[in-house]
């Protein structure tokens, strides 16, 4: 099999994984003893209101009879596989879900593309380190703070760092420091302004205006942090193995034998090889942010995707629910796809050694 | 080392036929090491009979209703197309069956009724007079009876005395004066030395316990074993020499102590102290009277709280004005932490073992299935793992907790069933990941190729053939799994909404919630001391994980020892 076919292979397999995932969440929200009418109405509804809720949400016919299952199963599949998905009914009431979505993501995005950046900088270099310096107590230190650093839950670490900010604990000062921001809430009017118009040569053109954009990631970067950290350990982690590895390997001494710098020996064979194991490792960090999203941006009072989430659960909200958990998934099967494609160009190897 | 030893304790007996012996005639030809290390484990368990009786009874029960609860839910799901479809008679079969009954409130297939491991069923039926006895010989029924018998085992197996009790080391006392001695206390002493009299003893009590059974495998080695090395040898040696596995033992030794002795451990009780506090009563000395009053325990925890302002706060290692020792401090409502703390170890305890075993389970059919058979029995596994890991996780444990509120399920040992259920259907993949390399590598083995040509029972091969090589890696990866599925159980009951374990029984993740408000004032103990213990433990769990691995395959070592560092070579 050829590497290019073994991508192939897995673009066709995501077809039924996620019809199949899909199928899943069908079957949790339509099959499960979710009630969306008790979810808008409460328990003392008006039957009249009631009907024309079901008949809305594709539950019964024009004429009162209900749809059977399989077909509201093939409307749901066809709903979101068309991106139409439908309306919300308890967040937002009659508001498109699109619309609904759309307004989050902003947020969302940037809280998670920071917790990757700080993952990033923070644990490869860390990790890097304690894997060329290995068994001093440097190396101890890493190893250990990272160990420990995965084990801390996100909601407490969020808790923590929270109240030792913004309830004048004793990192009080982060927030007057340079620039006065917030911690807690939605960094909304910084993230709008990101961009400035600038007149050059006679042309508006959109520039990043440095101070809100300071202000904006000063203000998102306590939460980013707190969303990071298990991934943070885990690159530390992985790095340091894979470094120790790669600098033990014959080809490293063969290298050293043939009088290679120091430094180029770490930079073009040592990192290279050691990216290796760690590339999934930083694209499962996607994974983990979807699900710490929603922690963290309930504490941190961040009015994102998480929290739309949390709200739409809490108030049986159906279609929103679908329609995130379609969005999600699909991204997450995108990102394994991509993983494949930029495994098998760092490492030749894959798609030959699976036969 | 041990070659010299069991060879001059039964040098005749290992010469003649010493390979044939079974292990009964083996010890029979020399009992001495046997009684010996038998007599003192007769003790210790006698000790302690009572405590370690009813808390594998509870543990029983859990089983019992526990896998009833599952095939409760699962004929429900195979009933529900028949119901669409109108099939009353085969509906009617399955709700005999099942032991069902309808009622003007809605169908009651009520296992939570069981489920709630502090009272008897029966009992609870007639007080909430909502319904009668399930049809005799239900499933219902069987589960109703089954779990009373139980739980009327559980009481009995309570009453026997045992030595590391609260009555027989009691810290709940009260001032006879201002300065007066300690009244009701063991010895006179204060509550805080009489409490730790008594979590000390425990803690002996157990690592005493913990360390003779481990003697009962050095006895049958030196004394009984036919062979002189096996492979086993070398794993537990390996594991000797690991330091920080031992490390994660040791904690999670001590978590699992705290959650089996935690009516004992606590200053108080979480039934008299969280649960019903206006059926108990504390004595103490009030000063303004200048003497001895008793209030509700209620009362008293009212005047007790931790909410950071002013004088309100009761923090860790001090007494309260009810003269009660708080190890940790009080939470909010003044109830006391350590308390809450050891009751919560229990559920978590419950609600990760439950998960894992069903998780195990499944990841160790499917892997064994599609290792033996391939092509497209792997091909669907295959699909079927990735589809449960691309739906977000802890997403999908929210969702099903919602749509199950209200629903008798969520109602199962304050939810914790639930979690369990979902955890153990979720994260099979998790471990399938693991144990799939291993179980394709001993599907290739010869002996299988000879089990086959043998004409031996497929299960049977699975069973024994293939399954021990994997179950090492179960062990690992489940040990490391446990300690997601405790921060996301307490995570959900963070969130609360009805959303977790149910309150009032206690869980980790409640106080933290109650706590997040008071983190940098004087009552910061309520959300730091629960998050530090979640770290310690799920730390300790991928210790052990990190131990085990490095002890039944010192080839990983070098690939993924982020903490074997810290362990040096055996």
């Amino acid at each position: 099999m050829s590497r290019w076919s073994y991508v192939l292979k897995r673009l066709v397999l995501a077809v039924p994984v996620l019809v199949f995932a899909l199928t899943v969440t069908f079957m949790i929200l339509y099959l499960g003893p979710l009630d969306p009418v008790t979810a808008v109405f409460g328990q003392e509804y008006n039957p009249s209101d009631a009907l024309q809720l079901r008949k809305d949400l594709g539950l019964v016919r024009a004429d009162g009879s209900p749809v059977p299952l399989w077909e509201q199963y093939i409307d749901f599949m066809v709903r979101l596989f068309t991106f139409n998905f439908g309306q919300s009914w308890v967040v937002a009431s009659e508001v498109s879900v699109s619309t609904l979505i759309w307004n989050k993501v902003l947020p969302t995005v940037w809280l998670g593309f920071w917790s990757v950046i700080v993952a990033l900088v923070v644990g490869l270099p860390l990790g890097f380190y304690a894997g060329l310096n290995p068994n001093t107590g440097g190396d101890y230190l890493a190893s250990f703070g990272g160990i420990v650093w995965r084990a801390m839950p996100n909601f407490w670490l969020a808790v923590i760092l929270a109240g030792a900010i913004s309830q004048g604990g004793f990192l009080e000062g982060y927030r007057t420091w340079i620039i006065e921001t917030q911690v807690i809430g939605t960094p909304r009017g910084t993230l709008e302004t990101l961009l400035m118009d600038v007149e050059l040569l006679g042309i508006a053109m959109p520039m990043v205006d440095p101070t809100n954009f300071f202000a904006a990631v000063k203000w998102i970067l306590p939460a980013a942090l707190v969303l990071g950290s298990s991934s943070m350990g885990n690159e530390m982690r992985i790095g340091r193995t894979a470094v120790l590895e790669t600098i033990n390997s014959n080809y490293v001494e063969t290298a050293r034998a043939k009088g290679v710098s120091s430094w180029k020996i770490v930079s073009k064979h040592v990192f290279r090889n050691a990216m290796v194991p760690l590339l999934p490792v930083i694209m499962g960090e996607f994974y983990l942010l979807i699900g710490g999203s929603v922690l963290v941006e309930l504490i941190f009072n961040i009015n994102g995707l998480g929290r739309l989430f949390i709200s739409a659960a809490f108030g049986a909200d159906v279609t929103v629910l679908g329609a995130l958990l379609f969005i999600f998934v699909t991204m997450t099967l995108v990102f394994n796809i991509i993983q494949d494609i930029l495994y098998t160009m760092i490492d030749p190897r894959v798609g030959y050694e699976s036969e | 080392m041990s070659t010299t030893t069991a060879a001059e304790d039964a040098p005749s007996a290992r010469r003649s036929e010493g390979e044939d012996l079974t292990l009964r005639e083996r010890i029979a030809a020399n009992p001495r090491p046997a009684l010996t290390w038998g007599a003192v484990f007769a003790l210790l368990v006698a000790l302690e009979f009572g405590a370690l009786a009813s808390g594998l009874i509870v543990l029983t029960r859990t089983a019992v209703v526990g896998i009833t609860a599952v095939i409760q839910v699962a004929l429900e799901a195979l009933r529900a197309p028949f119901e669409a479809l109108g099939l009353e008679p085969v509906v009617g079969i399955v709700n005999d069956v099942l032991g069902v009954w309808e009622t003007s409130q809605g169908r009651f297939p009520v296992t939570s009724e069981a489920g709630d491991i502090s009272r008897d069923t029966v009992g609870k039926i007639a007080e909430s007079k909502r319904h009668d006895a399930p049809k005799t010989f239900s499933l219902l029924w069987v589960q109703y009876q089954l779990s009373d018998f139980l739980f009327g085992l559980q009481h009995f197996t309570e009453s026997v005395p045992t030595l590391l009790n609260r009555e027989v080391i009691p810290n709940q006392g009260f001032k006879t004066g201002p300065a007066g001695p300690w009244k009701n206390t063991f010895l006179g002493l204060e509550p805080a030395a009489a409490w730790a009299v008594r979590a000390t003893l425990v803690y002996v009590y157990a690592f005493l316990t913990m360390f003779w059974v481990f003697k009962a495998y050095n006895v049958y080695r030196e004394h009984y074993r036919v062979a002189d090395w096996t492979p086993r040898d070398d794993v537990v040696d390996r594991l000797r020499g690991h330091r920080w596995g031992q490390f994660g033992f040791v904690v999670v030794f001590m978590f699992v102590t705290m959650a089996v002795f935690a009516p004992t451990l606590g200053p108080t009780t979480a039934e008299a102290n969280i649960e019903s506090t206006y059926q108990n009563e504390v004595q103490y000395f009030d000063s303004e009277s200048g003497q001895v009053e008793e209030v509700f325990v209620g009362q008293a925890n009212a005047g007790a709280k931790s909410k950071g302002q002013g004088d309100q706060n009761v923090g860790p290692l001090s007494y309260d004005d009810y003269g009660r020792y708080h190890p940790f401090g009080t939470d909010v409502n003044g109830q006391d932490l350590f308390t809450f703390m050891v009751a919560g170890s229990r559920i978590s305890l419950f609600v990760g073992l439950i998960a894992i075993g069903l998780s195990a389970f499944v990841a160790a059919t499917l892997s064994l299935l599609s290792a033996y058979y391939k092509g497209l029995v792997d091909l669907a596994t295959v699909i079927a793992a990735d589809s449960v890991i691309a739906l977000p996780q802890f997403l999908i444990l929210i969702m099903v907790s919602v749509a199950f509120q209200g629903h008798w399920l969520s109602r199962v040992y304050s939810g914790g069933m639930l979690i369990a259920l979902v955890f153990g259907l979720s994260g099979w993949p998790f471990l399938w990941r693991a144990v799939r390399g291993p179980s394709f590598q001993v599907a290739e083995e010869e002996w299988i190729d000879a089990a086959k040509s043998f004409g031996q029972r497929v299960p049977v091969t699975m069973r024994k053939h293939m399954l021990p090589y994997i179950l090492g890696y179960l062990l690992v990866y489940g040990s490391m799994s446990l300690g997601g599925i405790i921060i996301a159980t307490s995570a959900l009951s963070f969130l609360g909404n009805g959303l977790g374990i149910n309150p009032p029984t206690p869980e980790w993740g409640r106080a933290i919630a109650a706590g997040r408000n008071y983190v940098s004032t004087q009552s910061w103990h309520i959300a730091t001391i629960p998050g530090v213990m979640i770290v310690l433990v799920v730390t300790a769990f991928n210790a052990l994980g990190d131990g085990i691995r490095d002890a039944i395959d010192p080839e990983s070592e070098g690939a993924e020892g982020g903490g074997a560092a810290a362990g040096g070579g055996g």
